[in-house]
């Protein structure tokens, strides 16, 4: 399977673009031209300067300055970096949040089941990004602007992963009432293998496989989520600006008609979801046909 | 009727659920009294209004005047505005439901000809923009969508307004920007942005339900028949690809809530999602839980509704799969 990218080019190149974009991320403390967070890279003289200028003292800004000076491109890399580790956090978080509750519901049934299912029903029909946005405002209106900004990530993929467990949940819960009645389990049970062990060592690995197809399906939508929180004010806080918090800034200036402040950031967040999309598509369609939506 | 009856009940536990959750939030989160009575309040007046909020009695008995006041329609009143949070929610939930309902007939009159257009033309340039578009379109956010269709046509070009509702008629309590030409204007950027999504899923769910249905038998024999191709497929095709779609899109108007919260923001529209907005930035608990209550009740009345409606109509949909998308 490997190789068989190779086959597909909307899947390597969107696999190749991925991988760029998460070491330029990843990497940008190495990589930036700018140090983002140094504030004595911030030259304020230089704020709000289009792509492809020079700065006063010399300074190259391929993609523009913004608002208070600093390089954008250094800041999109940053940003790229925090968006995609709160969205990788938050769907590592549904992940593990639904696949136990989908193994524990789908294996041992009776209440527990009944409780999850509801719970699940009910969340089902509610949008991602307004489960995320209720929980976050009123964490937010509960606590103090300062002890918000520590908490505000954690919060963050705590919501995001709330509003996108569900999907995990149903699917791990119906192939684990399969799995659970087949000879191997009865096996392990009767040799006295312990609970756990039956259940992660035997049965994840086989109803594991969808939960990672979801996992890539549902990574756009988590980064998605969360930039239209920190755009809607809502999100991550402001020393650790993400592309959502970018886009944020610069719209006060679209009307000046200084574009590249929101648009570049955006484009970017564009970028990654397709390219995420793109990809878990082609995954999709290699290991799980029957999670194919039209 | 058992059916119904069990439903009506499972709404009225997931109500009573948020009703708590709601309560929760506006009894023990902040100070009620601090916030009603100001900063230069004796200690004797808070007392006062500690005792005029009732909030010596039990738990379970606040719990339950609250109720009672939810269901007369005391919402409590809002910490910024100093109104009462019902009035507030009368007055801006106009501009929610024009800006919805303007970008669901947006959605539907683009998104079902289209759609149409995409199961029967298969190989055709149009066809194949209109696909790629789509596959673009999911990982859109709305926000960005709002912000380029703003830098085109407000800030380059100069056509329509950036922000606002423009001019508003008072019709006695429902205000409306339809019967203005500025509000006409302002009404376009939004529901585009609004729209554009639920278009892109609609498109999506003609085409996949035309093409099903243009495989069916009696569609081959209308053709033998030699029915006129036009007449196949409006009348027949579609007829029939129209019933889950219209259940689907039934449960989009909830999406819709969600969504408005952002191109409101955007647009600085004003409506129940900037309401919100504001309501969260100036931790303003009253609009909150009372959002959360209006909230619920939307869902849990749109769920009962399309839940007993749907089987009636079409048996196939009692699972129907939920596409969801971020922003």
């Amino acid at each position: 399977m490997r190789l068989e990218i190779l086959k597909a080019p909307v899947a390597f190149w969107s696999a190749l673009v991925l991988a760029c974009l998460c070491i330029a991320a990843f990497g940008a403390p190495l990589l930036a031209p700018y140090d983002a967070f140094d504030p004595g890279s911030a030259n304020v003289a230089d704020a709000r300067l289009p792509p492809g200028s020079h700065g006063l003292f010399g300074d190259s800004y391929p993609l523009g300055t913004d608002p208070q000076g600093r390089d954008l491109l250094s800041a999109m890399m940053y940003g790229l970096r925090t968006s995609l580790a709160v969205g990788f956090g938050s769907v590592a978080l549904a992940a593990l949040m639904g696949v136990t509750l989908g193994l524990l519901s789908g294996y041992f049934g009776g209440i527990l089941d009944a409780v999850v299912m509801r719970i699940a029903d009910i969340q089902l029909s509610l949008p991602p990004i307004l489960v995320a946005l209720l929980i976050d405002g009123v964490t937010l209106a509960m606590l103090d602007r300062a002890r918000y900004d520590l908490l505000a990530v954690p919060t963050l993929i705590l919501a995001i992963s709330t509003s996108l467990w569900v999907q995990f949940a149903r699917t791990v819960r119906a192939r684990t009432q399969i799995e659970k009645n087949k000879d191997y389990v009865l096996a392990a049970r009767i040799s006295g293998v312990g609970m756990f062990r039956v259940l992660t060592a035997h049965i994840l690995p086989n109803v594991g496989v969808p939960a990672l197809v979801i996992a890539t399906v549902n990574l756009a939508v988590a980064i998605l989520v969360e930039a239209t929180l920190s755009f809607l004010g809502v999100g991550v806080p402001a020393t650790q600006p993400s592309l959502g918090t970018l886009v944020r800034i610069g719209n006060e200036f679209l009307f000046s008609g200084d574009w590249w402040m929101s648009i570049l950031p955006g484009g970017l967040l564009v970028a990654v979801a397709l390219s995420i999309n793109l990809l878990g598509d082609w995954l999709r369609d290699r290991l799980d046909p029957t999670t194919r939506t039209p | 009727m058992a059916f119904v009856l069990r439903r009506l009940l499972h709404a009225s536990i997931v109500l009573l659920a948020t009703g708590f959750i709601s309560f929760v939030i506006i009894r023990y989160v902040g100070d009620p009294v601090n916030n009603m009575v100001g900063q230069t309040a004796t200690l004797a007046e808070r007392e006062a209004m500690h005792r005029a909020l009732g909030l010596d009695d039990p738990a379970a008995a606040q719990f339950l005047r609250f109720l009672g006041n939810v269901l007369s329609g005391n919402l409590g009143v809002s910490y910024r505005y100093g109104e009462p949070v019902a009035k507030l929610i009368r007055e801006r939930a106009p501009a929610s439901l024009e800006l919805s309902l303007s970008a669901m007939l947006l959605a539907a009159g683009l998104g079902i000809p289209l759609g149409v257009w995409t199961a029967i033309d298969k190989g055709s340039l149009l066809t194949r923009i209109l696909l790629a578009l789509s596959v673009v379109g999911v990982a859109l956010p709305t926000f960005l969508v709002g912000i380029v269709l703003i830098l085109v046509f407000a800030v380059n070009l100069g056509w329509l307004p950036a922000f606002g509702r423009g001019a508003v008629t008072d019709l006695g309590g429902w205000t409306t920007g339809l019967l203005t030409v500025s509000g006409l204007k302002a009404l376009v950027l939004p529901s585009l942005t609004l729209g554009l999504f639920q278009m892109t899923l609609i498109m999506r769910l003609v085409r996949a339900e035309v093409s099903q249905v243009m495989r069916a038998s009696f569609i081959t024999f209308a053709v033998s028949r030699g029915v006129p191709r036009r007449s196949i497929y409006f009348r027949h095709a579609l007829g029939n690809a129209l019933l889950p779609v219209i259940t689907i899109v039934a449960l989009q108007f909830g999406n819709l809530f969600a969504f408005s919260i952002i191109v409101e923001t955007v647009f600085q529209w004003p409506g129940l999602g900037l309401l919100v907005i504001q309501a969260i930035q100036f931790a303003d608990v009253p609009v909150l839980s009372a959002y959360l209550v209006l909230v619920s009740g939307v869902f849990a009345l749109l769920n009962l509704l399309v839940d007993i409606l749907s089987p009636a109509i079409d048996p196939r949909l009692r699972d129907a799969s939920h596409q969801g998308r971020a922003a």
